[in-house]
Parts: structure tokens; C-alpha cells; sequence
């Protein structure tokens, strides 16, 4: 417009100097254009957790470091923590810029500005607060980029992502259960510390040296240690409710199974958590796995039809409902109820809100 | 109605808050004040609104997050009105100088909105507004020092836009350096590519520019009979004489007297003389007409019959010059700073007063299509046009004179042929010179210079055709004026000095009316009537031969202080170009890296890129080499480890073995 106006006046008016001042704008634009190519080409966006700020309460605060360290990710997040977002920008071969980054994480939006994205990068981190259980999702980031005038923008868009899974909060409900429950668990031993070969499973942070085996671990070509299974060992079997009717109430399942499969897995025990209609959680010793479970319920989980879950035959069965089914609530050995629906049973039950904790 | 208030209430912008911006705005306002006092000698109001608005842009980056008071605006809002008070004033009474009060205006209006630049808007306003400064000095300049000045405000029109981009992002104001540098040298020498290759288009002009307002000086009495002041001794009020006389003849200097930016060079015609007695030329028609000081094309005679278009004069006075409108004929439309102009009886304006330095009038004027086979085409009439007979009348040429005026027209057989071929026996026969003597007593000049002397100045020759062309019956006059002057065509400008004052004849002719002939040796017989090439290319090309050995020494004087730029820039290449040739040498003598290790390196790069992941810093290569599962890199991989960890590097045979594979 400016290069148009120029040219009118230099033609209208005989001054030549409105040609060469023309001139420089168009070439200017021309330089933008070219610039703005250059710089899209070379920058590219990198999402990553670089930690978290636990929340008051958190069971991050709590859990053995042992426990921690075996997390899946560097820094587990649970329901309420704040996580540290790191937004980066990585150049190819030189300093570029500027260009902006925007998109939504957990449906907030996020947005930086840079002028200057140096050769060894640009970074800026986002704490994002107060997390509801569930996976974290990235959803339509793009790298928008420029000339430094602004006249030529384009934009990279990036594709949906995960950045994190927000685990459920949990606590320990054993000083809830009737002391002679509470002996008993105390009593038992230790996973893997027994005297039975139970299997052998990838080698973690912690395990004794003595437990590596040697000639598994040459032919897969990792640490791998034998694992012993203590007799008489618990085994839990926690089936939640697979239609929970709003948010809140199957954050609250959540908590209490994790809470039930935390005090288990403790103790040495085994876990399988189940909605009707989904895959069972994995790795019945892996508190994570079980943790992991429960952030994506009820994503898991198909409400379309209550099914009876096979109680373990050396085990305990606890049912965690808003809605207790009859046939369900028969089967079991404990029940939580969340919420106040009408339950019809001999069974023992508990009934909770939506506060935690209980 | 909500829209318009909420329009009204100009929310702020990031850019009025970013004081990158802010500079950026300030330092192009202070090129345009540079360029205005250096090109349009306008010093005080340049001077004093720049610190104004030095201290008005602290004051409102200041106070931007505060709301504007009501008495702060309605103060501003009143010096905005005294501004435009002080334009008109300036104008009507010179308080100022009376130079570029537009200008002034523009100035003073940046400088009181720089105390408001809370806005959106506010900061392009002084932008846009320093651009119109640049414009207006752009009329003015006169060399090529002041591209400088241009080059800079364009990249301080980009740090703008750069830092407004930025501030909008709510980044900070920090871009790569050197991509930007190179960005920014590269449209600057494309901008001027551009500009050197590329012909300027060449549009109709709308008007003449308005560059001064008019005053309220206006004509004392009647209209004196005029003629050129620069060699006559006798004047009217204005500081016109009233005749040409050839006995007398002032000294004429090298002085610059008029700029004239133009799109095509011309004769700048002022005065013209129709009565020839007694060795001197007067008017025998003293009528005239009073005409606004903006002239349109509707009271204007209509448009010639054949003519190449229009084009735009702008004069730009330097000396006290008599009021006569020197310009291209025939005039299409005309702007001049005074209450009133006149046109004489022979198409001539007139202002009430003298011209005085500063004054800028503009003029468009039709560029006539003058060929020789059209205007061989056109019959002689033998009929003193205008109803005036003085056209025909040869006054006191002797019988010798009109006799030479037949022989010299012998074999013509139109009146183009004849003008043409007594034009060219003056060239050919007479010689010029300035250091005439004296005519002697009881000497008709004509006859004396004819028969005599036979050398003379423009005068001499010009009074000889034009009365040898009477006395043939063909209708013609005297026109005086100046030559176009020093004409560069890169710029589209002369610079007209005392020497360039000029005469020549105005020869009838039916079919295109009055056409300038120049019989002076050294000038074209017909005044070149073609626009130039609008190619600064061509413009260039056409500088080129009269470049001589000392003209680098004499550009450079030209440009005054600015003389060490080129200089400063010379140094730099040469520095520039020393540490390449250092670094360079440096580069050469580093220790050789072992043969093969950087072929083979680039190529574990390029492996690495094919398969679509790099390896990321903490992963060892056999770590890399075992997720990505390639036959080639596991090979690859052992000659990269044995290279870095055993010194072992591969010769340059294994390393294209591998690159075979690769591709």
C-alpha cells in the first residue's frame, strides 16, 4: 500500500526520491518475504515435563523415594499438583526469530512470544496448577513464525499429544479397617523377599545385587532380577463403578481404589483393578500400573452392562460404586459407596461424599 | 453509535507502550527535521519542535498507564489551533520566513502530539507525518547526499514496524542480529537496484504542488511593462525592467538563482518582446488579466494540438528575482504563494512582488510534440497572428540584413526549411562570446553585429533571426527567460545560475503556434521536446560521459559533511575485506583434521537425518545404532567409534563405500 502510494506521488509529482524511498519498501517487503521463509524453516517445537510443585497433601510428598524413583516419569503428578511445562523452540544452524508458540494444554490456553531464538535454543517454562486426574493433553499447538516486521507470518502445526497422566490422589485407608485386619497386614511379608521363585521381572533402583539374574539378563540384554513371592500374599481384586454419573464421583472412585490398591501393594500384596466392559489393569505389583489405571478411568471402561467379576480364589473382592448393583454388592467382601444411593445388603459398606480426604 | 464511541475512545496499543517504538518514531521525525533544515533552510521551528517533541515522548511514555486529563486535551487541542494560527500568520506575514510553512505545520503538529501518545495510531500518525516532512524536503533536494537521509528513515520506518511486531507478541524487542542486518543491507541495495533498473512510471500530474501558502500581498497599480533584470539596469515595483536593450549588458555570475525540479528539461520562459526600436526590444500590448493564485486548466487556453502530455516544474527561488513566472510554455495549470497573479497579453504571469529566497511556485506545463516533418507540414500564412502586426514588423533591419536573411533562405521552400536554414547560417556563420564591446554610437546593434563584429551573445543572435524572420514574412518574437540549467536526470532536477539567463525567438507556425527556435551556437536549433528516460538506468548512462577525472573529487565536495560518508564506507569495505582475507589465511593454516574424520562425520550426520531421528545427546552411538535398526549404520557406527574412541579414522575410499550404500 505504502510502495503503491509512493509511486503515485513520484509519478505525479516529478520528485524521484518518492521512487527510490518506493523502492526500498518494496525491496523491503521482497527481504521480509524471504526472510520468513528462512526462518519457518528452521524452527521446531518441543514439549516436555521438566517436574512438578506438589499440592498440599500430595501424595508426592509422601511417597518413598524408593516408590518415586520407579515412577514412569521423572516427576509423577497427582490430582491438584502443578506441573512444570517446558516450551522450547530448537533452531537449525543459527539464531532465528521471532515466533510464537500458542496452543492448549488441559484446554488452557498457552501462549509465548519470542523475538530472538538463539543458536542452543529457546525455552520458557508454564506451570500449569491445580491438575485434574487424567492425561494431560496438548491439543493444537503450532509454531507460528515471521519476518521481523511482521508483514509474513506461517504456521507449523503440530499434532495432538500426551504430555503427562495425572495420577489419582491416594491415601492410606488402613487405619480405617478393623484392627485384626490390620494385624494381619502388618504381618505379612515383603514382596519378592520370600522363598518361592515367583518369576523374574526388569531390574529397578533398589533391588539387591544378589537378586540379579545373570544368565536372563545376558540374553536380554538388560538387568533382570529374580523375583520371590512371599506366602500367603494378598491379592485384591477392586472392581469400580464403570458408569460413574459425573466427574467428581469418579475422581472420588479413583482415589479410594488407588488408596485400597496403594495399602495393598504395600503390604506385598497383588492388584487388579476392573470396570465391566475393559482391560483389567497390568502388572499387579506395579503400583503405577495400577495408578495409571485409574487416571484414565472411566475412559476405560464400558458402561454399557454391569458384569460379574471373577473374585480371586485366594482373595478379597471391594467394590467401589455410586450405583451398587445387587449381584456385585453379593460377591463382594467390602464395598464403598460414593454418594448417598439406597444399597440393600449384609454386606459391610462404607459410605462416602466427594470430600477427600475421608 | 456504540461502535463510533468505542471508535472514538482509541484504546491503547502495545506500540505506544514499547519505548523501542517510541525511539524508532522520534528518530524518523528527527531525519525529516535533518532534511528540512538542511535542504528547505527552515531552522526554527525544525529546532524547537524537536526538542519538544524530544520531551513530549518522555511525558507520555511516562504517564501512558494514566488516564489523559480533560484540560491536558483541551490544552493540546488549543495548541493544535495556535499551530494552524501560526502557519496562516507565517504565510501572510513571514514571521517565521515565510519558508515551508506546510511543513512548519506538520512539524508543530508532531511535536504537540508527541504529549498524547497514549493512543492507538498515534505513534504511525508521527510516522506518517514525518514521511510527509520527507516529501516536502524531497521537493528541495538537490543532491545525492540525501538518499542518507532517505536510507535512514526507511530503516527506521522497519525498527518501527519490527518493534510494533514484537511489542504485539509481547516478546521483547530482540531479533538475530545478523539475519537482520543481512535482511536489511540486502533491501537497501535491492531498494536501489530497483530503483537504477526499473523506469519510473510517469503519471499525469494532478496539479501543481502546493508547497507555500499564499500571502496577502497584492498588485499596487498597473502592469509596467517588464523585461529581464538580470541585464537590464531599469526596473518596475516587482524589480522588472520595462525593455531589452542590446546597447547594455549586465555581468552574470555562476550563482545559483532558481531550483527547478522537473520532469522534463525545457527553456524556463519569462518575459517576451514583440517591438524592436532603436537597439531595443518593448511590448506594444499592455493589457492583462488578474487571475487567483491557483491557476486550473479551465482558465487556461485550451491544450495544443500536438502534445506529449504534461509535466510538473516546481521552482524553488533563491535570489531576489523579479515577479515574473519563469516556466515551461505552454502553461496547463499553476500554483504560486501570492493573493493574486496576472497574465499579460503574450501568456506571461506575474506576481505582485518580488520573488524572494524561500519561494516555491509550481507550474505544469504540456511538453509540445515538436518534429520537423510536422512542422514542415504547416503553411506559412504570411498573417501576424493575435491580431498583433509588432509579429511582423522587421522595425529597423537594414536592407543589407534582410538581404542576407533571402540568401541564407535560399531553396527553402516551406517555413520550416526557412527557419531552420537562417537558424543554422547564424550558428554556422557567427561565433559567441560574452566580452562584447561596447556598440558604437549612432549603431543600429543588428547591423553591428551582423556585419561587424559577428559575435554577439544570445540577445545579438536572437534579435537578428527574429527580425530577419519578419522581414520574410514569417511572424516571430523574442523570448526571454533562462536555459534549464545544470539538468541531472537521474534526479529530475537542474540547478538555473545567473549564466543560464538566455533569449531566443518564438516562431509562428499555423499548425502548432508559438515554437521556440534557439539560433545561439553550441544549442540545438529546436528545443528538445521529449520527456527523458524515466530510467534511473538511463539516467545514469546518460552521466556517464561526462564523468571526468576530477568529477569523484567534485561529487564528493558536493555532498558537505556527508562527504565522509563514502569515505568512512570505502574504509570500512577495505577493513572488511582485509580481515576476510586474515581470516582467510587463519583458516588455511589450522591443524589438518585426520583424512576421512570429517568426511565420515558428515556423513553419520546425513545418516542420522535419513532415518529420521538424531541421536539424541545422551545416547551413546551404539545405544543410537541398536533402536534404529539399520544395516548400514551398524557398520557406520563401529568406523565412528573406532575414528573417535581408537584414532583409527577411515580412509576416504571406506568413507565413499559407505556413502554409496547410503544413496
Amino acid at each position: 500500500m505504502l510502495w503503491l502510494v509512493l509511486e503515485w506521488y513520484g509519478a505525479t509529482s516529478e520528485v524521484p526520491w518518492l521512487f527510490l524511498l518506493a523502492a526500498w519498501i518494496l525491496a523491503l517487503v521482497v527481504a521480509a518475504a524471504a526472510y520468513a521463509w528462512w526462518n519457518r524453516a528452521g524452527l521446531w517445537l518441543q514439549l516436555a515435563v521438566r517436574g512438578n510443585v506438589p499440592a498440599s497433601g500430595s501424595p508426592a510428598e509422601d511417597l518413598p523415594e524408593s516408590v518415586l524413583r520407579s515412577a514412569p516419569q521423572m516427576a509423577p503428578v497427582f490430582e491438584g499438583d502443578a506441573l512444570e511445562l517446558e516450551v522450547a523452540l530448537h533452531t537449525r544452524g543459527s539464531s532465528r526469530g521471532p515466533a510464537w508458540v500458542e496452543g492448549q494444554l488441559n484446554g488452557r490456553r498457552v501462549e509465548f512470544g519470542a523475538g530472538l531464538v538463539p543458536k542452543k535454543g529457546w525455552r520458557r517454562m508454564k506451570i500449569v496448577s491445580e491438575l485434574r486426574r487424567g492425561p494431560v493433553g496438548a491439543t493444537g499447538w503450532r509454531v507460528s513464525t515471521s519476518d521481523p516486521l511482521g508483514f509474513f507470518t506461517g504456521r507449523r502445526p503440530y499434532a495432538d499429544s500426551e504430555v503427562a497422566l495425572v495420577f489419582p490422589r491416594f491415601t492410606s485407608l488402613a487405619m480405617r479397617r478393623e484392627p485384626h485386619e490390620l494385624q494381619a497386614s502388618l504381618a505379612a511379608p515383603r514382596a519378592g523377599s520370600g522363598n518361592e521363585l515367583f518369576g523374574i521381572r526388569e531390574y529397578r533402583p533398589g533391588d539387591s545385587l544378589r537378586r540379579i539374574h545373570w544368565r536372563s539378563s545376558a540374553r536380554h540384554g538388560e538387568l533382570v532380577v529374580r523375583e520371590y513371592e512371599p506366602p500367603g500374599v494378598q491379592t485384591l481384586a477392586i472392581f469400580v463403578d464403570p458408569a460413574p454419573s459425573s466427574l467428581e464421583i469418579a475422581d472420588q472412585i479413583a482415589r479410594i481404589a488407588a488408596s485400597e490398591a496403594w495399602d495393598c501393594i504395600r503390604e506385598g500384596g497383588r492388584v487388579v483393578i476392573s470396570a465391566s466392559g475393559g482391560e483389567p489393569s497390568a502388572s499387579p505389583r506395579d503400583l503405577w500400573s495400577q495408578l495409571e489405571w485409574l487416571a484414565r478411568y472411566p475412559a476405560n471402561s464400558s458402561p454399557r452392562s454391569w458384569e460379574v467379576a471373577a473374585k480371586p480364589p485366594e482373595g478379597l473382592l471391594v467394590l467401589i460404586t455410586a450405583a451398587p448393583n445387587a449381584d456385585l454388592v453379593e460377591v463382594a467382601d467390602r464395598v464403598w459407596v460414593v454418594g448417598d444411593a439406597a444399597i440393600d445388603t449384609d454386606v459391610p459398606f462404607e459410605r462416602v461424599g466427594l470430600q477427600w480426604p475421608l | 453509535m456504540a461502535l463510533v464511541t468505542r471508535w472514538l475512545r482509541l484504546p491503547a496499543s502495545p506500540i505506544e507502550h514499547s519505548i523501542e517504538g517510541r525511539a524508532f518514531v522520534f528518530s524518523g521525525f528527527s531525519v525529516a527535521m535533518l532534511a528540512i533544515a538542511l535542504y528547505g533552510q527552515d531552522y526554527i521551528v525544525p529546532i524547537l519542535a524537536f526538542v519538544a517533541t524530544a520531551i513530549g515522548h518522555v511525558v507520555s511514555y511516562r504517564e501512558r498507564n494514566r488516564k489523559r486529563g480533560l484540560w491536558r486535551q483541551v490544552f493540546l487541542a488549543a495548541l493544535v489551533f495556535g499551530a494552524l494560527f501560526y502557519v496562516i500568520a507565517d504565510s501572510a506575514l513571514a514571521l517565521f520566513g515565510g519558508v515551508l510553512p506546510q511543513a512548519n505545520f506538520a512539524i508543530l503538529l508532531v511535536a504537540i502530539t508527541s504529549f498524547d501518545l497514549k493512543t492507538r495510531r498515534n505513534c504511525y500518525s508521527s510516522m506518517w507525518i514525518s514521511l510527509a516532512i520527507l516529501y516536502l524536503a524531497a521537493v528541495y533536494a538537490w543532491d545525492y547526499a540525501f538518499g542518507i537521509l532517505l536510507a535512514l528513515w526507511a530503516l527506521y520506518l522497519a525498527g518501527f514496524w519490527i518493534a510494533s511486531h514484537l511489542k504485539r507478541m509481547e516478546a521483547g524487542v530482540r531479533v538475530p542480529a545478523r539475519a537482520l542486518a543481512l535482511m536489511l543491507a540486502a533491501a537497501i541495495l535491492g531498494g536501489v537496484g530497483w530503483f537504477v533498473a526499473v523506469p519510473q512510471p510517469s503519471g499525469v500530474p494532478i496539479s501543481p504542488l502546493v508547497i507555500s501558502l499564499p500571502n496577502f500581498s497584492n498588485f499596487k497599480g498597473g502592469l509596467e511593462s517588464p523585461a529581464l533584470p538580470l541585464v537590464q539596469l531599469t526596473g518596475d515595483s516587482t524589480g522588472a525592467s520595462s525593455s531589452v536593450d542590446l546597447h547594455f549588458r549586465g555581468r552574470l555570475g555562476d550563482a545559483p538563482v532558481m531550483y527547478v525540479r522537473t520532469g522534463a528539461p525545457a527553456y524556463w520562459r519569462g518575459l517576451v518582446f514583440d517591438e524592436y526600436r532603436d537597439g531595443a526590444w518593448t511590448t506594444t500590448n499592455h493589457g492583462y488579466r488578474e487571475m487567483q493564485p491557483y491557476v486550473p486548466p479551465r482558465f487556461m487556453p485550451p491544450a495544443p494540438p500536438h502534445n506529449l502530455g504534461t509535466f510538473v516544474q516546481t521552482f524553488r527561488v533563491l535570489r531576489p528575482l523579479p515577479g515574473v513566472i519563469n516556466a515551461a510554455y505552454p502553461i496547463q495549470s499553476l500554483y504560486a504563494p501570492v493573493a493574486a497573479l496576472r497574465e499579460d497579453a503574450y501568456g506571461t504571469f506575474h506576481t505582485p512582488d518580488a520573488l524572494r529566497p524561500g519561494q516555491t511556485y509550481s507550474v505544469v506545463s504540456y511538453l509540445p510534440d515538436l518534429s520537423a516533418d510536422a512542422l514542415r507540414g504547416d503553411e506559412l500564412e504570411r498573417v501576424a497572428p493575435q491580431n498583433n502586426p509588432a509579429y511582423l514588423d522587421p522595425g529597423s533591419l537594414s536592407p543589407r540584413a534582410r538581404q542576407m536573411a533571402v540568401e541564407a533562405t535560399k531553396g527553402a521552400s516551406n517555413e520550416f526549411d526557412a527557419v531552420m536554414a537562417l537558424t543554422g547560417y547564424l550558428q554556422r556563420g557567427y561565433q559567441y562570446t560574452l566580452d562584447l564591446p561596447r556598440v558604437p554610437a549612432g549603431r543600429d546593434p543588428v547591423d553591428w553585429f551582423l556585419f561587424d563584429v559577428k559575435t554577439g551573445y544570445c540577445e545579438q543572435f536572437a534579435t537578428a533571426e527574429t527580425l530577419m524572420l519578419r522581414s520574410l514574412g514569417i511572424p516571430a518574437r523574442l523570448a526571454t527567460g533562462y536555459g534549464t540549467g545544470d539538468y541531472d536526470p537521474l534526479l529530475n532536477q537542474a540547478v538555473v545560475r545567473e549564466h543560464d539567463a538566455h533569449a531566443w525567438v518564438e516562431v509562428w507556425f499555423s499548425g502548432h503556434g508559438w515554437v521556440p527556435v534557439d539560433p545561439t551556437p553550441g544549442v540545438a536549433p529546436l528545443a528538445a521536446t521529449r520527456f527523458p528516460n524515466h530510467w534511473a538506468g538511463g539516467g545514469v548512462a546518460r552521466l556517464l560521459p561526462h564523468l571526468t577525472v576530477g568529477a569523484p573529487a567534485a561529487a564528493l565536495g558536493s555532498l558537505g559533511v556527508f562527504a565522509v560518508v563514502p569515505l568512512a564506507m570505502g574504509i570500512a569495505i577495505v577493513f572488511v575485506l582485509a580481515y576476510a582475507w586474515l581470516r582467510r589465511r587463519v583458516w588455511r593454516r589450522r591443524p589438518k583434521t585426520p583424512p576421512g574424520e570429517s568426511e565420515l562425520l558428515r556423513l553419520y550426520e546425513r545418516l542420522q537425518r535419513r532415518l529420521g531421528r538424531r541421536r539424541a545427546p545422551p545416547e551413546t552411538p551404539l545405544e543410537y545404532q541398536r533402536l534404529m535398526q539399520s544395516d548400514v549404520l551398524v557398520d557406520v557406527t563401529k568406523a565412528v567409534n573406532e575414528g573417535v574412541y581408537a584414532g583409527r579414522w577411515p580412509d576416504p575410499t571406506r568413507v565413499r563405500d559407505f556413502a554409496e550404500r547410503i544413496s
